[in-house]
């Protein structure tokens, strides 16, 4: 999912871009991956990946398969699959994940629950159906 | 038997010379047919319903897109519609300017366009829906201060630009991927600072205090209003370079 330069890989089959002058509110619900680039207030779902950049707002709680946060997220944040979030990435809120990786920089407030391994087992299976 | 629907405009001797092309062109592949002037009639619905009643096989727009726009009005949602479904398609030949229709059929020019009409490459294609309003291509308005509803969420711009509701795209450079046959509309938004936003919906609604809704560059009307996209609903002629798949 993720390339070198921390960007979703499949950007162009975005589902979804919410861009920096745009601002979302309620519950945003989706099948495909999302970009937020903008500001996002009440509540973020979808079966696929979230990619949230560095000058985004988002007040919401997050439930996605993997997500990339760079920006500003003040709500919970669980996902199936791995959590990236960079230096410039501001968190108040639970996290609840299978996998992390936290950049140098980044500002975490809340508490990090790490997903079981049966959990993790249930992600990989996932994974490899989605493979074939 | 085809139905050739000539604009008003075409009355004009700027016009003369493509419209004598295009009739040669016309009764050389052997697509000649009837010839109904809106300049003449006062009641185009009545008109255009009386010839699918009467078994039309091709209804043809010469014009622009303000002509494709008229024709559709009195097709869709009429008693004719079954008629027009079964036994009818809408062929396009463009003549002048704000044609952007036709570019999305792959249709150039009035002598491709009778090419196209002698292939008979077929597309149902979804039609976008607007109160009493349809639109093929897409309706747009300033982005600044308009506010877009989508099922359970809503987006507010601020930003001066603009926000396009589009069924098929028009220009083939544009980036984004519009699918006429998948029931849905796309929204795309973009602003002066180069920013864009893209999703997709089969319902929205939109409102701007300041700015009117401009629908397939041909009519503007007052928001709020709904928007919703009709499935499959237009049985069209198009030609091989059309901007979809």
């Amino acid at each position: 999912m993720f390339s070198k330069d921390g960007k979703l890989e499949k950007f162009k089959d975005a589902e979804t871009i919410i861009g920096a002058s745009v601002k979302v509110k309620g519950n945003f619900q989706g099948q495909g991956n999302i970009i937020v680039e903008g500001t996002l207030e009440g509540s973020l779902k979808t079966k696929a990946n979230l990619f949230v950049g560095d000058k985004a707002k988002v007040v919401a709680n997050i439930e996605v398969h993997d997500a990339i946060i760079n920006g500003m997220v003040s709500g919970n944040i669980k996902t199936r699959g791995c959590l990236s979030i960079g230096s410039s990435a501001k968190i108040m809120g639970d996290i609840q994940c299978a996998e992390i990786s936290i950049d140098k920089g980044a500002s975490i407030n809340g508490q990090l629950l790490m997903t079981s391994d049966e959990d993790k087992k249930i992600v990989k299976e996932e994974k490899k159906e989605t493979a074939k | 038997m085809n139905v050739y629907i000539y604009d008003d405009y075409l009355n004009k001797s700027r016009y003369t010379k493509a419209l004598n092309r295009m009739e040669i062109r016309l009764t050389d592949l052997g697509l000649s047919g009837k010839i109904i002037r809106l300049s003449t009639i006062k009641n185009i619905r009545g008109s255009i319903q009386n010839e699918i009643k009467l078994g039309a096989k091709n209804i043809v727009a010469v014009g622009n897109n303000q002509t494709i726009n008229k024709i559709i009005g009195a097709i869709i949602d009429t008693d004719v519609y079954g008629d027009f479904q079964k036994n009818t398609l809408l062929g396009i030949i463009p003549i002048g300017d704000d044609n952007t229709i036709a570019n999305s059929f792959g249709i150039k020019n009035e002598e491709d366009a009778c090419n196209i009409l002698l292939a008979r490459r077929v597309e149902k294609i979804d039609i976008g829906l607007i109160g009493k309003h349809y639109f093929l291509n897409q309706a747009t308005i300033e982005s600044s201060g308009t506010k877009v509803e989508i099922d359970k969420y809503s987006l507010e711009v601020e930003e001066r630009g603009e926000v396009k509701i589009i069924n098929l795209l028009s220009d083939p450079q544009e980036e984004i991927k519009s699918n006429p046959h998948d029931g849905l509309l796309d929204i795309y938004i973009k602003t002066r600072k180069k920013d864009e936003t893209y999703l997709t919906a089969d319902k929205i609604k939109i409102s701007n205090l300041k700015h009117k809704l401009l629908i397939d560059g041909v009519v503007e009307i007052e928001t709020p209003v709904e928007i919703g996209i009709m499935k499959n609903k237009l049985n069209t002629i198009v030609g091989r370079d059309r901007v979809f798949e």
